[in-house]
């Protein structure tokens, strides 16, 4: 293994941007952030900013207003990045997947590495999802 | 000081303060915010028109995606305005365990709420125990409604699943280690000066301005306006339950700190004699698929403040016409206003101050599957 | 609140109702609405605004402006619109807290608020077609997903 992989698999550093949510997903996410659940066991932190984050974590369906944004935020970050679609409506489209301002789920514009289903999925879940994204760095 | 040129500074959609995306674009002259034009618009679904493509039976499932963090408010303000076209009256204990499940959501949401006021602040410490305390009460809506966050419990006509003793018994338990903590954070919050020096006098919003502005909710009352929606136009039960409606006089973030704080003191008064008080018997009345053409408004007290639903039905399964007006638009308005004058620096905290939802704020307006 | 009917009376009433305590609806005459608002401010000090609904009925256009009185009684005052001319003076001067309620209608609906400060769009997105209201009736959501396409 090389030092650079070794490195990122143990501390991808995340970024969360809402594409157009209920923030049923959102505060799940940053529950996973906190004291119970506690993901920085993982090296996993939460960063503000596109330039230092491995992992963009997107919830809730693209809409029409926000698609370019998040295009955007993904060709920010630095390569090699990966894309973890969390929620229902981020894997799918989901309940608003008809809506007239809805695109659908964030491979319709973006490549994605894992998805996590749930509406909200729990805060396990999240974990679980990451570390499945941990597994496949490792390869 | 006027610097005589305007620099236009926009901020969001992402940022690192803002854990939706709105964009707001400021105009500031050396340091200080001289005007600012918000866009919202990003989380647009098209909710309402979505709910006058699906039944009302479906619309209750959208009602409860429209804000995850306020979820349980949107189905109470939905099922009221629904039972309103027929005036359908529900069972006691229904309506005490809508009461019960509103009350810890407003308790989560608060806490939440002061955990994310912290955290602008720079006291990450107190949002990580916010956070942490939180936990339980997200253990007592799971073990009600087998949700974390989207209850799923109520139904037009009642709700869907009962409260027994155990839990009853539970809830108790968790209340009183809740309280106690909460107490002691608040004798923090007062004290400690990293967070005093961020949230006094900052983002002053003077009480002739915030009714000018139609603010509601905490916003309103932390101006030292007395009005909440379970007082003043009591739903539910709550005329029949003592509790008191919170104001502070501080006008500023630290006064609508202090408010949602004590509010969560009050919410647990409430829970303690919901469960009290609660009379056995069903669960829900039987009612109707379709609704005669009629008009109905239902207000609820949201945690963010006042939430109204209006619909309009015509005789089928659909509605004609329906509206929800979240409280975060409500408060946008005061918040544009107190914005102006302020340090760009502030600019996170006070936004943070009305405890914007801006997924309630732009809805969705979703649509039938074909 | 009793006496209201009797004193609202000049102001063009069409109808009257309150289906429940605390709930009072009135429809007026378009004409009269601005009249109406500022005797209400003045008379009964109705400041709160809650929401403006707008609602397609066809040929016209109803607006519900949702005021509550002592933040208890929920007055709302409906006006109906031609859609020939879909202009409504506005009441921003009367109720500052109005602004984002009239550009809400004006992005969904299409009603113009003549005097109103600022009526870019607020909620629909910044490519969304011109003159493409999505709450009127003649736009279903297969219509306006192919428009969108456009």
């Amino acid at each position: 293994m090389s030092i650079k992989k070794w490195a990122r698999i143990r501390s991808p550093w995340l970024i969360h941007f809402n594409t157009g949510g209920c923030n049923g997903c959102d505060i799940e996410f940053v529950a996973a952030i906190t004291p119970r659940y506690d993901v920085e066991r993982f090296g996993i932190l939460l960063k503000g900013t596109p330039r230092q984050a491995d992992i963009l974590g997107v919830t809730g369906p693209i809409t029409m207003q926000v698609a370019h944004r998040v295009l955007r935020v993904y060709k920010q970050m630095p390569e090699p990045k990966f894309v973890v679609a969390i929620g229902t409506c981020a894997v799918s489209g989901g309940a608003f997947k008809d809506g007239y301002s809805v695109y659908g789920g964030v491979d319709t514009i973006l490549p994605v590495d894992v998805y996590i289903p749930g509406c909200p999925p729990k805060p396990e879940a999240i974990i679980n999802g990451i570390v499945k994204l941990i597994e496949k760095i490792k390869g | 000081m006027r610097y005589g040129t305007t620099i236009k500074v926009p901020f969001g959609p992402q940022h690192p303060a803002l854990k939706e995306p709105e964009c707001f674009l400021f105009e500031v002259e050396g340091d200080f915010v001289v005007n600012v034009k918000p866009r919202i618009g990003y989380v647009h679904r098209g909710i309402e028109k979505a709910f006058e493509n699906n039944t009302y039976m479906h619309d209750l499932y959208l009602a409860e995606r429209i804000c995850g963090i306020c979820s349980h408010a949107h189905t109470v303000a939905f099922t009221q305005t629904v039972e309103g076209l027929v005036s359908l009256e529900i069972p006691q204990r229904a309506q005490y365990i809508r009461l019960i499940m509103a009350e810890l959501e407003r308790l989560h949401s608060h806490s939440l709420w002061v955990g994310i006021a912290a955290h602008e602040a720079g006291f990450d410490t107190m949002f990580m125990y916010l956070w942490r305390d939180r936990e339980m009460i997200m253990d007592l809506m799971e073990e009600i409604s087998g949700n974390r966050v989207l209850h799923a419990i109520n139904t037009i006509g009642g709700v869907r699943r009962d409260i027994n003793d155990e839990q009853a018994n539970k809830i108790r338990k968790y209340l009183d280690k809740f309280e106690e903590n909460i107490k002691n954070y608040i004798k923090v919050l007062e004290t400690e000066n990293t967070f005093l020096k961020r949230t006094v006098g900052v983002g002053i919003l003077k009480p002739s301005d915030a009714i000018a502005l139609c603010a509601v909710g905490p916003t309103l009352r932390a101006s030292g306006i007395k009005n909440d929606v379970r007082k003043d136009d009591p739903y539910l039960l709550y005329d029949e339950i003592p509790f008191e409606v919170i104001t502070h006089d501080g006008c500023d973030v630290f006064a609508r700190t202090i408010v949602r704080c004590e509010e969560m003191l009050e919410s647990i008064k409430i829970i303690r004699y919901a469960l009290d008080h609660m009379p056995k018997g069903e669960l829900k009345v039987k009612a109707p698929r379709t609704f005669p053409p009629n008009e109905s408004i239902g207000r609820v007290e949201a945690p963010r403040g006042e939430l109204i639903h209006y619909t309009k039905s015509n005789g089928t399964s659909k509605p004609e016409r329906y509206k929800v007006r979240s409280p975060t638009l409500g408060n946008l308005a005061s918040v544009c206003k107190t914005l102006i004058g302020a340090h760009i620096a502030d600019i996170p905290m006070i936004l943070a101050g009305i405890d914007p939802c801006f997924s309630c704020m732009d809805r969705i307006l979703i649509k039938k599957r074909s | 609140m009793e006496d209201l009917i009797k004193k609202i009376e000049p102001f063009g009433v069409l109808e009257f109702k309150r289906p429940k305590e605390r709930r009072i609806f009135i429809r007026i005459k378009s004409e009269f609405l601005r009249d109406l608002i500022s005797f209400l401010i003045g008379e009964y000090d109705l400041r709160h605004l809650s929401t403006i609904t707008g609602i397609d009925l066809g040929e016209e256009i109803e607006l519900l402006y949702h005021f509550s009185y002592k933040h208890s009684i929920e007055i709302t005052i409906g006006i109906k619109i031609p859609k020939s001319s879909l202009k409504v003076p506005t009441i921003t001067d009367l109720i500052p807290g109005a602004i984002f309620y009239e550009k809400e209608v004006h992005d969904m609906l299409g009603v113009v608020f003549e005097g109103h400060p600022d009526l870019s769009p607020l909620i629909l997105p910044e490519n969304w077609p011109e003159g493409v209201h999505p709450l009127r009736k003649d736009y279903s959501i297969e219509k306006l997903k192919e428009l969108i396409k456009k």
